[in-house]
C-alpha cells in the first residue's frame, strides 16, 4: 500500500526516526525468477541518506567480484532521494548504478538522470529498485501501487524510444511515466542509454546494454500515493533562494542564430525553456522547437543540454573565462542560470572582476561546419535509438572527422555505402544505424564503443595518428597537436580536460579535471564539474600540482558529487560554494533529520569509501591501473601547448590519496580510514581479501617510468617539435 | 467556447463570462510552461502538507516528447454543476458568494464522488484524495487559497510566471489568453 498519509509515512515500520521526505520500501525484481520483494529503506537511512550513497551500500553486499556488465549477477540499482518530488528544487532527480557497459575495462558505474519517474515511483511507495537476474524473453517492468508485475514486451521489443514511450502510455495511460531503451540497447551496444518520457538519460554508463542483456525493455510506473517534507518553510525558503530563480515569465523566442558563443551561425527556430523534473525552481533544459525529425516528415521538438550545441557547428571549442571554474562571490552564478540565459548582470564591484572575467579563447578545431538541420538529425538519431550523444558527438564525430583529414580511411568505406563524410547527413545516418542495429563487420565494431573498436582497427594508426587541423587561439593561432582519438581514462572521451573538447582551460583546472576522471570509472564531468573559489587562483597557477586548495577543492567537488545524488540536488545547482550548508538544508526540509554539513560530508566520504571499496575488490582497482588509464591525454598539449610532468603529476596524485587516507603504493584506503567513516565491516572484509594495505615505514615515492605513449614518440618526429 | 468538448478552454473574453475568476495559462508566447509541476506540487503542500496525483487542485497534463505542457484547474462555472451534484451542498461543496470561488469543505465531504462526475471539463478538475486514516476519500478542487492571504499557491510558487489569475492578467485584455498551449 502506498503511503495516503502523512502518519503512513512517519510511523512506517522501521521508520524509528520518523523521517519524512522517503516513500519507505526499496522494490526487488528478479527477472530470473520472476519474484518481487521488498526491503526497507530505513535499514539504509538517514546514514546512507538515499540515492547513490544507497546504492554504493546495496552493490558492495550483493554483486561478487567478477560480475560482468552482461551478466546475469549484474544488478541495475536505482534510487531517489529524500527530496525527490517534495517540492525541494533540483531534488526531482535520481541515480542509478551498474557494472557498466560502456566504460573500457568494464566496472561499476553510476550515473543521474532527471524526469517524472522518480516521483511517480515514489507516489507508488517505492524510493528505490533493484532490478536483477535476466529474462529469457523480453519484458517490461510495470508497477502500479503494490502491484508490480514482469510483463512480456514482445510488441515493444524492436521500437525507439518515443515509439516505445507512447506505445507504453497507449496502453496504460498518459499517467503512467517509464523509463525505456531503445534499439540499441536491445542489440547491447555499449553506449546504449535509458531515456525518461521528456528526454532526459542514463547516458553513460551505458545501462541501456545492460537492460538489453536482462531482456529488459521498459519500466513504467504509476502511483496514487502522497510524499511529504517535514519543513515546510525551509522548504519554501529553498525554493526563493537557491540560485535566485527568475520568478519572471520565460517565454518561446524566436531565434536567429545558434552556436558556440562567438561563432554563431544564422537559423531560423523557436526555442524555449523547460525543467527536467519535478519540483525545480530552475529550467535549464533547452526546448529546440518543430525541428527536424530523423524520421518522416514530422517535425519535433528537441530537449537540448549542453553538448548539443556542437552537433550543429563545430569549428571551434567552447570559450569560457578564469571564473567559470574560479569564480568569485560577486559574479558566481550557478550553470542552469547560464543555460537557461538568465545569468545575472556582472557585479563591477567585484574587485577581482577583471581577473574572475579574463576570456580564454577556445582552440580552432575544424572538425566540421555549421548545419542546423544535420545536428538536429544527429540528435533525434541519438534520442530516438537511444544511445550516448556525448560519445556520438565527442568521441565518434571528431574522430571521424580527424581521420578523414589525415588520410586514415583512404581505401576505406567503414560499412557505409555514403562517402566518409561527418558533414554529410547521409553518412552519419548510415553509420549511425549500422552500428545500432550491429549491421556488418564495422557495424558490429563500432557497437562496443569508440575505445574498444579504434584498438580492433589498430591503436597506433586510428589513436595515436596527430590531427594537424588544430589551432590555439590563445597562442596566435599556432598549430598544437591533438589525437585523433579523444579518449581519457575508462574509455571515455575528453571533458574539460584541456585538449579537444571544452579544451581550452589552465592547468590546475584541467589536472584537477582529469585528477577527478582518473579515480572514477566514467566521464565524471556529469556530476564534478570542478570548482573552486578565485581566492587560490593565483596559488594555483604559481604550482598547479602541489597547491593544496586544489586538492581540497577535488575531494570537495568529488563529495558534493556524491552529495548531490544522494540527497537528491543537480550539478547545475549545486554545490554553491558560498552555501556551504544548502544540500544539509535541503535534506532536513525533506526529512525532519538535523542534518548538519559535517555529518552530510561525512556521508560522502563514507560513499566514495564505498565506490574506492567495490573497485579494488570488484575490478582490481590499484594506482598503477589509474596511472596508466589517464596518463596519455596528459601527454597531449593544452592551449598554451604544455603537457603534463611526469614526476609533479605523481606528487598531485600523491597529495590526493592522502588527503584521502588512501595508500600511496596502492591506491588503496588503510582501515583506519575505514573505520573513521563507520564501515569497519568494509575493513574486515577488504582485510580478509588481501586488499587492506599496512602503512609503510617510510613515504612511498617509487614512481616508475611513465607509460608508453605513442602519440608523444609521434610529436617528436613533427617539424615544429619543441619538446 | 463549447461546454460540450469538455476538452476545449474558453478563448474570449465573452466566453470567460461564464466562468468566475480562475487560474489560467498563459500564451507560450508570454511564458512557456516549464513541466516542472511546482504549481500542483505547492498546491497539495499548501492545503494538506502532502504532495501527490491526487490531492492538488491543479494538474499539470505533461507534454510526453513535445514537453509542451498544459495546466488544469477548475474554471469556477458561475453555473456551478459540482455544487448542484454535491449531496451535501452547502455543507460539502460550498460556495462563496463574494468571490464567486466554490470549494470543498473537507469536513463535511463525504467522498461520493458526484461533484468529480458533474464537471463538464475531461479531465474532471475535481480529484478524490485518500482521508485521513485511509477512511473513505474526499474531494479536491481548486478554491484559490480562498483564507490565505496573496495569490493562490501555484501562482506564487510557479518561477516562470506561466499561470495567473484570469482577473488579473493584462494578457486577458489584450486577447492573448487563455491559449492553447499547443498553438504553437
Amino acid at each position: 500500500m502506498p503511503n495516503y498519509t502523512i502518519d503512513d509515512i512517519r510511523d512506517a515500520e522501521g521508520n524509528d526516526q520518523h523521517l519524512l521526505g522517503y516513500s519507505g520500501k526499496i522494490a526487488r525484481i528478479d527477472l530470473t525468477t520472476g519474484e518481487v520483494s521488498l526491503m526497507s529503506t530505513y535499514d539504509y537511512v538517514p546514514k546512507y541518506v538515499g540515492g547513490r550513497m544507497v546504492i554504493n551500500r546495496i552493490f558492495f553486499d550483493e554483486v561478487a567480484p567478477g560480475t560482468g556488465a552482461f551478466d546475469e549477477g549484474n544488478k541495475f540499482i536505482y534510487m531517489s532521494g529524500p527530496t525527490t518530488g517534495v517540492g525541494i528544487p533540483a531534488g526531482g532527480r535520481s541515480a542509478a548504478c551498474a557494472v557498466g557497459a560502456a566504460n573500457s575495462p568494464e566496472q561499476y558505474a553510476w550515473g543521474n538522470i532527471g524526469g517524472w519517474f522518480a516521483t511517480e515511483l515514489k507516489y507508488a511507495g517505492y524510493d528505490g529498485l533493484i532490478v536483477q537476474g535476466k529474462a529469457d524473453e523480453p519484458v517490461h517492468i510495470r508497477i502500479e501501487d503494490d502491484k508490480i508485475e514482469i510483463l512480456p514486451a514482445d510488441d515493444l521489443w524492436g521500437l525507439r524510444v518515443h515509439q516505445a514511450q507512447a506505445a507504453l502510455e497507449e496502453r496504460y495511460g498518459h499517467e503512467f511515466k517509464s523509463m525505456v531503451i531503445g534499439p540499441a540497447g536491445e542489440n547491447l551496444v555499449r553506449i546504449a542509454s535509458i531515456t525518461t518520457g521528456n528526454d532526459c538519460v542514463f547516458a553513460k554508463g551505458g545501462f541501456g546494454a545492460v537492460w538489453g542483456s536482462k531482456k529488459l525493455k521498459a519500466i513504467t510506473v504509476r502511483g496514487s500515493g502522497v510524499l511529504a517534507p517535514a519543513d515546510m518553510e525551509k522548504l519554501e525558503y529553498l525554493r526563493f533562494n537557491m540560485n535566485n530563480p527568475g520568478m519572471r515569465p520565460s517565454p518561446v523566442l524566436h531565434m536567429t542564430e545558434i552556436g558556440v558563443p562567438g561563432a554563431e551561425f544564422p537559423v531560423n527556430y523557436d526555442r524555449g525553456n523547460v525543467a527536467c523534473s519535478p519540483g525545480c525552481n530552475q529550467h535549464c533544459n533547452a526546448l529546440l522547437m518543430d525541428g527536424r525529425s530523423a524520421f518522416g516528415d514530422e517535425r519535433v521538438n528537441h530537449i537540448e543540454k549542453c553538448v548539443s550545441i556542437c552537433t550543429f557547428d563545430y569549428r571551434t571549442d567552447i570559450p569560457t573565462t578564469v571564473g567559470m571554474f574560479w569564480p568569485t562571490k560577486e559574479n558566481y552564478c550557478a550553470p542552469c542560470k547560464l543555460l537557461s540565459r538568465e545569468f545575472p548582470e556582472p557585479d563591477f564591484s567585484d574587485p577581482d572582476f577583471e581577473g574572475q572575467g579574463t576570456p580564454i579563447a577556445p582552440d580552432t578545431l575544424n572538425f566540421w561546419g555549421p548545419d542546423y538541420d544535420r545536428g538536429t538529425i544527429v540528435n533525434d538519431l541519438c534520442n530516438e535509438y537511444g544511445i550516448d550523444k556525448w560519445e556520438v558527438i565527442i568521441f565518434m564525430m571528431p574522430w571521424l572527422a580527424m581521420c578523414k583529414e589525415e588520410g586514415l580511411f583512404d581505401g576505406m568505406d567503414l560499412g557505409c555505402e555514403s562517402p566518409i563524410d561527418v558533414e554529410s547527413e547521409a553518412f552519419l545516418r548510415e553509420f549511425i544505424e549500422n552500428l545500432v542495429y550491429r549491421r556488418g563487420e564495422y557495424g558490429d565494431l563500432f557497437a562496443e564503443g569508440m575505445a574498444r573498436a579504434i584498438r580492433k582497427l589498430g591503436y597506433e594508426r586510428f589513436s595515436e595518428t596527430i590531427y594537424h587541423g588544430r589551432r590555439s587561439q590563445m597562442l596566435g593561432g599556432k598549430r598544437t597537436d591533438l589525437p585523433v582519438s579523444l579518449e581519457a581514462a575508462w574509455g571515455q572521451s575528453v571533458h574539460w580536460q584541456g585538449r579537444g573538447f571544452e579544451g581550452a582551460i589552465e592547468k590546475p583546472t584541467w589536472l584537477a579535471m582529469s585528477l577527478i576522471n582518473m579515480v572514477s570509472t566514467r566521464d565524471a564531468q556529469t556530476v564534478e564539474h570542478f570548482h573552486c573559489k578565485y581566492d587560490y587562483h593565483e596559488a594555483a597557477m604559481a604550482d598547479p600540482y602541489h597547491c593544496p586548495h586544489t586538492i581540497d577543492a577535488i575531494v570537495h567537488t568529488q563529495n558534493a558529487a556524491e552529495i548531490k545524488d544522494s540527497v537528491m540536488s543537480c550539478e547545475w545547482q549545486s554545490p554553491d560554494l558560498w552555501w556551504p550548508t544548502m544540500e544539509a538544508e535541503m535534506y532536513a526540509a525533506a526529512t525532519g533529520y538535523p542534518m548538519t554539513e559535517d555529518e552530510l560530508n561525512d556521508a560522502a566520504y563514507r560513499s566514495k569509501l564505498l565506490f574506492r571499496a567495490i573497485l579494488i575488490r570488484n575490478h582490481g582497482r590499484c594506482r598503477r591501473m589509474e596511472m596508466e588509464s589517464i596518463w596519455r591525454i596528459l601527454c597531449v598539449p593544452d592551449s598554451w601547448n604544455e603537457v603534463a610532468d611526469w614526476q609533479s603529476w605523481n606528487e598531485m596524485v600523491d597529495l590526493y590519496y592522502e588527503a584521502r587516507g588512501w595508500d600511496l603504493e596502492t591506491g588503496w584506503p588503510y582501515r583506519e580510514t575505514y573505520e573513521r567513516y563507520g564501515l569497519a565491516d568494509v575493513a574486515d572484509e577488504m582485510g580478509r581479501l588481501g586488499l587492506l594495505p599496512e602503512r609503510p615505514a617510510e613515504r612511498w615515492r617509487d614512481y616508475g617510468e611513465p607509460p608508453f605513449v605513442q602519440f608523444a614518440e609521434n610529436r617528436k618526429l613533427e617539424p615544429d617539435w619543441e619538446g | 467556447m463549447a461546454e460540450s468538448d469538455g476538452s476545449a478552454l474558453p478563448a474570449t473574453l465573452d466566453e470567460l463570462a461564464a466562468y468566475g475568476d480562475h487560474v489560467v495559462q498563459y500564451s507560450p508566447d508570454y511564458s512557456l510552461c516549464a513541466g516542472c509541476e511546482t504549481c500542483a506540487i505547492m498546491c497539495g503542500l499548501t492545503h494538506f502538507g502532502v504532495t501527490g496525483p491526487h490531492v492538488s487542485g491543479v494538474h499539470v497534463n505533461l507534454g510526453t516528447r513535445d514537453c509542451i505542457h498544459t495546466i488544469e484547474a477548475c474554471l469556477q462555472c458561475k453555473d456551478r454543476p459540482c455544487y448542484e451534484a454535491c449531496p451535501k451542498k452547502g455543507q460539502a461543496m460550498c460556495y462563496d458568494p463574494d468571490t464567486d470561488v466554490t470549494y470543498v469543505d473537507q469536513g463535511h465531504c463525504i467522498g461520493c464522488g458526484k461533484c468529480m462526475r458533474a464537471c463538464k471539463f475531461e479531465p474532471s478538475r475535481i480529484t478524490l484524495r485518500r482521508a485521513e486514516k485511509r477512511k473513505g476519500w474526499r474531494a479536491v478542487k481548486c478554491d484559490l487559497c480562498r483564507g490565505k492571504e496573496g495569490m493562490p499557491a501555484c501562482i506564487t510558487y510557479c518561477p516562470v510566471r506561466c499561470i495567473g489569475l484570469a482577473s488579473d492578467s493584462v494578457l486577458v485584455e489584450a486577447g492573448m489568453h487563455p491559449a492553447e498551449p499547443n498553438a504553437l
